[in-house]
């Protein structure tokens, strides 16, 4: 072992990332009122001109579909056309972008969020596709988080790091039995650091924490969902980034998302792949 | 002609685009539009799925590949699979289910 990380240290070296964006959290406590999740997305959209650009030129897209003449402007107009689903979608997945994209190199920050993308909307189908007691905006950020210790490792030590992936994929183990032997922890675990730092809802904590061993928590409908999630985005090879690859799948998993593996889910395989093209086309 | 499904955002959609599938939009538990499978979208129908916040249709494309290089296609798809399984335990009948179905998924 090469070094032994501590949670104070992954805390203190946090702070020199870019801010966690609040809008997250605000999203996420007040997914049950319409309307105050609205203006929260129509202030952070003005705050944001980057961000603002993307939904509008999304809605001006979906206008141009319909031959509708006038261009779409404001927020307000762009959600009527697209739907406040969509908007916060968009919102939740620039934002975080941003907070990727700052803190590490093009190099590492393009591959890693194009999969926690793909996660991120494959964990929003299977919501849906499940009927799982998880709200989709809830599942999409989880989606979006489950790797978030690896950016810091990156952002830690880029050297170990790659020893700890070439480890991994060399000797076809766990890349979290890697970590593991080079930093003491893994990716799980500061991810969860880091999640609770932010102050995070305790499911997504979860979430992120047990996504390669959810069996020791499978009460919590989000671990579940998040684990069986990067599985189907590595065996459908989302983004088709070297790294794609199928080690296990918890049945227990599958059992309690009700999942059966017929002819039935390809429809479900067809949705990940276009929406995880899709979502990603916004950082092109 | 040839065609091959796929699925595609909405966004992607043009009049012509022959649907796989059928589209069955629900709004609170209801029927709300549909087109049946083999039907040709038409700029009226785009209009209606934006109108109902579709996201997502399938379409038979035409697919204008020669036979070989459909089979060349089909070879590396295949083998993409097999690599990215490759550590996986095949004898774990949940991988094993979920590795039959993504092949059977490439190969439509």
């Amino acid at each position: 072992m090469k070094t032994v990380l501590t949670k104070d240290t992954v805390i203190e070296r946090s702070r020199s990332l870019p801010a966690f964006p609040t809008i997250i959290n605000k999203i996420l406590t007040t997914l049950d009122d319409v309307e105050a999740n609205l203006n929260l997305l129509a202030a952070e959209i003005q705050h944001d001109p980057v961000i603002a650009a993307r939904v509008l030129s999304r809605a001006n897209s979906a206008a141009t579909r319909t031959r509708r003449l006038s261009t779409v402007r404001d927020i307000y107009a762009a959600t009527s056309l697209i739907g406040v689903d969509m908007v916060r979608e968009m919102v939740m997945i620039c934002s975080l972008g941003n907070l990727v994209y700052g803190a590490v190199p093009a190099e590492m920050s393009s591959t890693f969020w194009q999969h926690s993308v793909a996660v991120g909307v494959c964990s929003e189908e299977l919501a849906l596709h499940t009927a799982a007691r998880v709200s989709a905006p809830a599942a999409l950020i989880a989606g979006l988080l489950h790797d978030i210790g690896q950016l810091w490792l990156y952002r830690f030590d880029v050297e170990a790091y790659h020893i700890a992936w070439k480890r991994a994929l060399s000797d076809a183990i766990g890349i979290e039995e890697a970590e593991r032997e080079q930093f003491g922890v893994d990716h799980s675990t500061i991810g969860v650091w880091l999640a609770e730092h932010w102050t995070l809802p305790a499911a997504i904590v979860a979430s992120i924490n047990y996504h390669h061993a959810p069996d020791a928590a499978l009460d919590e409908p989000l671990v579940p969902l998040v684990h069986v999630a990067e599985v189907l985005s590595n065996a459908l090879d989302l983004t088709g980034r070297n790294e794609n690859r199928v080690t296990s799948l918890s049945s227990s998993a599958c059992e309690k998302l009700g999942l059966i593996w017929d002819k039935n889910i390809h429809p479900l395989f067809g949705r990940m792949e276009a929406r995880s093209r899709h979502a990603n086309a916004l950082f092109k | 002609m040839k065609t091959r499904p796929r699925y595609l955002p909405l966004i992607e959609a043009e009049v012509g685009m022959l649907l796989d599938a059928p589209v069955r939009l629900v709004n609170s538990g209801f029927l709300t539009f549909s087109l049946p499978a083999g039907h040709t979208l038409t700029q009226d129908n785009l209009n209606q799925l934006v109108a109902h916040r579709a996201e997502f249709i399938y379409v038979a494309e035409p697919d204008s590949r020669p036979d070989a290089q459909v089979a060349a296609d089909a070879a590396h798809d295949a083998h993409r699979v097999m690599e990215i399984f490759a550590g996986a335990d095949l004898s774990d009948p949940n991988i094993m289910a979920l590795f039959d179905q993504v092949v059977q998924y490439r190969s439509a």
